[in-house]
């Protein structure tokens, strides 16, 4: 057995696929970013309430009895979007929206405080209102598959790498609909009036599209994706209402990474985290793994500031 | 205005109270102290998270109490105080070092009348508590396992289980015993994979320190920050070290689901590597809501206290008023500790927490509250630290977590898989 090369391979494979669904929990935040300029302290929770949607989803309609449970967690984080697409629509609609779009005029520091205020207050009734409605045990949605590998072997067999099927499946969830994504917001009507209220809101509203619309349903939108990425871990990482503190952090740094306001660069930027994540072990003492996402996250914010894909000039 | 005076008044009051105690104290007077009427009842107080990260392992702790409570009062509450009858009263510590120290504070100038508490799950969370409790002279019980809850000097907490080092020393030759009788060779090597919390790292130290003296040698040695996004890389080290046995002490569920899951995944679970835990984590009644039990099997985990034999009823009636499908150390600690209190105050013959602490230092029982400790003796040492408490081992067998040692306690025999 060559052990140096398994390791890396199996590393690299690890990182990848726990990658992709950072990344898609990253394209999540940065939509909301990008779109309306709002550093969402709630993101983290949202996606626990995601979470919880999809566990619940999956014992009430039976989604293991009817999709076996290989698949049924993966249908159930699916069908978690359009709940929590509600959740975010309603939430912006009712609360956000007041700090947000074309209000920010009447607001100190372009209504950035309120904002922050309003997304952690948020972020702490949704921790809460989680421990009443669902309790403090960590509960996990059950799969068949969240330890059953694909083995691989090469090299005659004395390389052997094991490819996680459940987070197999999930990675390819996740870049499917990050794919569907950009084609909504490159190829749709939605997806331009999304990108000119992004651009500009005043000469958006010239233009008669309506931002107040545009920002609902992109708040609506990037919760909903996150909720997905979410429901995708929930079958192998049990969670409790606290479970976005431990996300929150990599969501901002693969944003930051893949550059403020894009979209494949979020999914890029969690990519990379994920893979760092999981290589830096492999030179680096494991307790040192989230280390080396944040000396890799300075080292670009220093030699690249924009992000891998961010844009250099201001917008218009 | 008003508003701001209606929220200053009470911490206004809060402060008061303090005072008063304070001016109290240093009149030589100490801490108000409550002498319980025959027949009235008598406070004491269980210090745990009831919010936050924790909260479900102070839900446990508390139902634990609050059955011990319920079974004092019912079988005559204090005697030698005219059948007084225990009052439980609930401070939530919170998620943090700093809350629990609050909830501690609030504890002990609220409730000058409390006269044993018991506390704090984290040993994090236990050090700063009795840092409060001390000062008040409060008597406080705790199964928190840090070897440094009893080596401050202090005088006003006691300890209940056997120190995470001990834990280890006294455990691991056990093993390794059973082990040759199993596989009619001993273990040689040994990979340590452990978090970096303290009572885990209490837990390897000793093993770290003296492998040679037991014979092992320590092929592979991980610590990692708590909670894990991924067990590959380390179970991947693992499956390259081909270790003879594990040791693993874990804090955390998911980590638990993740480390157990992934050595499934590589073909090391169920006993082909055996691996030895320790703390609740690996035993804990939530992992059934998050890995299929047939994975556990084999695993073995050491901790302070568990069911035994001679407990059967206690834990029927436990499991069918909680639901949960066992009684683990946190709830048979909480309701053993408040059967030392009753103990403890019939031996004082008052309701006076400097006396209760007193009784608690020079108790020596064999029978009633002695039943709920492993090795069933409670007698405490100069420091507070429960004499002889030895450890209690328990294994994943037939889809649950069973004790196998001490031997008096066993509920079933230890397997160790001969390949």
């Amino acid at each position: 057995m060559n052990a140096g090369i398994e390791g890396f391979l199996q590393a690299l494979n690890a990182g990848l696929l726990l990658g992709a669904h950072y990344g898609l929990m990253c394209v999540g935040l940065s939509l909301i970013f990008g779109v309306m300029r709002v550093i969402n302290f709630a993101h983290g929770d949202f996606m626990m309430a995601g979470m919880y949607v999809a566990f619940h989803l999956f014992a009430l309609l039976g989604l293991g009895a009817v999709f076996g449970s290989a698949a049924g967690p993966f249908i159930a984080a699916l069908l978690a979007a359009p709940v929590l697409f509600l959740l975010g629509y309603l939430a912006q609609r009712l609360l956000v929206s007041r700090v947000t779009g074309t209000r920010v005029g009447a607001l100190e520091g372009e209504g950035h405080y309120a904002q922050l205020i309003l997304t952690l207050g948020l972020s702490l009734i949704l921790q809460s209102g989680g421990q009443i409605l669902f309790g403090s045990v960590p509960v996990s949605i059950p799969s068949d598959i969240s330890s059953e590998a694909w083995e691989i072997d090469l090299a005659g067999g004395d390389v052997v790498v094991f490819v996680n099927q459940a987070r197999a499946w999930g990675a390819a969830i996740a870049v499917a609909l990050v794919a569907l994504l950009v084609l909504v917001i490159t190829r749709s009507r939605l997806g331009k009036s999304l990108r000119a209220a992004a651009d500009n809101v005043q000469a958006a509203l010239y233009m008669g599209i309506d931002v107040d619309r545009a920002h609902r349903i992109t708040f609506g939108l990037g919760i909903a994706i996150t909720a997905v990425a979410g429901g995708l871990l929930a079958s192998s990482y049990p969670f409790t209402p606290y479970v976005g503190l431990e996300y929150v952090i990599i969501m901002y740094a693969g944003v930051v990474l893949g550059g403020l306001g894009s979209t494949v660069g979020a999914f890029w930027g969690g990519l990379l985290i994920g893979v760092i994540q999981q290589c830096s072990a492999l030179l680096l003492p494991t307790q040192l793994q989230n280390t080396a996402i944040f000396v890799v996250f300075l080292l670009v914010v220093f030699l690249r500031p924009q992000g891998l894909l961010g844009r250099v000039s201001e917008r218009t | 205005m008003d508003d701001i005076r209606k929220m200053v008044a009470p911490g206004r009051r809060a402060l008061l109270a303090g005072a008063a105690t304070l001016a109290g104290t240093a009149a030589g007077l100490g801490p108000a102290r409550a002498q319980a009427p025959a027949g009235g009842t008598v406070k004491v107080g269980l210090l745990v998270p009831l919010s936050g990260l924790y909260a479900r392992f102070g839900q446990l702790m508390r139902m634990g109490a609050e059955l011990g409570v319920r079974h004092v009062n019912e079988q005559g509450g204090v005697p030698a105080l005219g059948g007084a009858k225990l009052e439980l009263l609930l401070f939530d510590a919170g998620d943090s070092t700093e809350k629990a120290k609050n909830a501690a504070q609030r504890m002990v100038a609220d409730h000058p009348d409390l006269v044993a508490c018991s506390g704090a799950y984290l040993s994090s969370f236990t050090l700063s508590a009795t840092e409060v409790t001390e000062r008040a002279e409060l008597p406080m019980l705790t199964l928190s396992y840090s070897d440094l809850i009893t080596s401050r000097g202090f005088r006003y907490v006691f300890q209940t289980s056997a120190r995470a080092g001990d834990q280890a020393k006294g455990a691991l030759p056990i093993m390794l015993d059973l082990a040759q009788q199993a596989t009619g060779k001993r273990p040689e090597t040994v990979a340590i994979l452990t978090d970096n919390t303290a009572s885990s790292l209490s837990f390897v130290q000793p093993v770290r320190d003296g492998a040679a003296g037991f014979g092992l040698r320590i092929v592979m040695d991980e610590t990692f920050t708590p909670p894990l996004s991924d067990a590959t890389q380390l179970i991947q080290k693992v499956r390259t070290a081909r270790p003879d046995m594990m040791v693993m002490p874990i804090t955390v569920i998911s980590d638990v689901k993740l480390l157990v899951e992934k050595m499934n995944e590589f073909g090391l679970g169920r006993g082909r590597v055996p691996t030895i835990g320790a703390g609740i984590a690996m035993a804990q009644s939530d992992l059934l809501q998050n890995i299929r039990p047939a994975q556990l099997e084999g695993f073995i985990t050491v901790v302070g206290n568990w069911d035994a034999k001679g407990q059967e009823a206690m834990i029927e009636e436990f499991k069918r008023a909680s639901g949960e499908p066992w009684m683990g150390q946190n709830s048979i600690a909480t309701y053993g500790d408040i059967w030392i209190m009753r103990d403890a105050l019939q031996k004082a013959g008052r309701a006076d927490r400097r006396a209760v602490a007193e009784a608690l230092r020079s108790i020596d029982i064999t029978e009633g509250a002695a039943l709920y400790y492993p090795g069933r003796r409670v007698k405490f040492d100069a420091t507070g630290l429960r004499e002889n408490a030895p450890p209690v081992v328990v294994q994943w067998q037939n889809n649950r977590p069973v004790t196998v040692y001490p031997r008096d306690s066993a509920t079933a025999e230890l397997f160790w898989l001969k390949r």
